[in-house]
């Protein structure tokens, strides 16, 4: 299980400099959480690698855009979101915009849901189901716990539809474990 | 029990060759720009250095003592200059102090020349007069007078 570094450990004013060995360790950090988001848009391997690495070449040579260090890891995931969105473009793949109601209350820990052994892969097939907006925002939400007004600037939606979406993502999979639980067949 | 991060990244660990095969190609080319941006002045630092040395070596070394001889004589030649430059500036100095009697040369050259000038105008005799006709009557008038 690859540790995820605190914001502050991580060195992006090294690789502001230039420093080669500062880029490793970022992409060393990031490369697997980015393709599990990338992979479970595109459901392509070699695309997800392909977007991985121009999401790294991009990183290189915008990294000046970025205005707030800490901001990294978010910074890095909205140019992953957006070629994911590039490659859609290309196969005239869009993400549908549901018509969001932002809900009351809202669970903001990934972790409220926990998974048994015997579950995972029903887990992964489950998230499969939902459809692409929700995916994206439940998946950011997992991998690295971003929070709402990260995801928002992720994938350049309103922090109102961000709420939404993760709410109805969380139920629909929480509805489809327990279903899946009642008939286990 | 696992949360959902451990279950997706458990699921995709297999991709991790692939990734660190992936990174190891940025890098590379991230490694190859810097020497790229870095090769151009190296180059230059370089090749300026390596003609320095073919000239010390096949220039100025096998003849090193002619050139210091030559130096030496251009220094002495500089010298001599520098030392001449003093005295003309000396000299102009005093010229400078003994502008007076200069002057009152000049001032008497000055007076000779409007002198002369006086000389060659022509007398008051031979100058034209400004002739303006008058009246017929004062001219008897004066004649008579």
């Amino acid at each position: 299980m690859p540790e995820v570094a605190a914001p502050e450990q991580l060195p992006v004013p090294q690789a502001r400099a230039g420093d080669p060995a500062a880029w490793d360790a970022l992409f060393r950090r990031y490369q697997l959480p980015l393709y599990v988001y990338v992979f479970e848009l595109v459901r392509h391997e070699q695309t997800s690698l392909d977007l991985v690495q121009e999401t790294f070449i991009a990183a290189v040579k915008h990294l000046g855009g970025l205005r707030e260090d800490r901001k990294f890891g978010s910074w890095l995931f909205g140019i992953a979101h957006q070629k994911c969105l590039q490659h859609w473009r290309k196969r005239t793949e869009v993400l549908c915009n549901e018509v969001p109601e932002p809900p009351d209350e809202f669970e903001d820990s990934p972790d409220d849901l926990l998974i048994r052994r015997e579950q995972e892969q029903e887990f992964m097939n489950l998230i499969d189901q939902l459809p692409l907006p929700q995916r994206s925002v439940l998946l950011l939400h997992f991998i690295e716990d971003f929070s709402l007004e990260e995801i928002s600037r992720i994938t350049e939606t309103q922090l109102g539809t961000v709420k939404s979406r993760l709410h109805f993502a969380k139920r629909s999979l929480r509805k489809l474990l327990e279903a899946k639980n009642e008939n286990p067949a | 029990m696992k949360t959902p991060r451990e279950i997706l990244l458990v699921q995709h660990r297999a991709a991790g060759p692939k990734l660190d095969a992936i990174r190891q190609s940025v890098m590379n080319k991230l490694n190859n720009q810097e020497t790229k941006e870095q090769s151009v002045p190296s180059v230059f630092v370089t090749s300026l250095l390596s003609c320095l040395k073919t000239g010390w070596q096949e220039l100025f070394f096998p003849t090193r003592r002619l050139w210091t001889g030559m130096a030496a004589i251009w220094i002495f030649i500089l010298m001599i200059n520098f030392a001449q430059r003093d005295e003309v500036n000396s000299v102009t100095g005093q010229t400078v102090r003994s502008s007076g009697p200069v002057m009152s040369l000049q001032a008497q050259q000055r007076w000779m020349n409007e002198l002369f000038a006086d000389r060659t105008r022509p007398p008051e005799a031979d100058r034209p007069r400004n002739f303006s006709p008058k009246p017929r009557t004062q001219a008897v008038e004066s004649t008579v007078v």
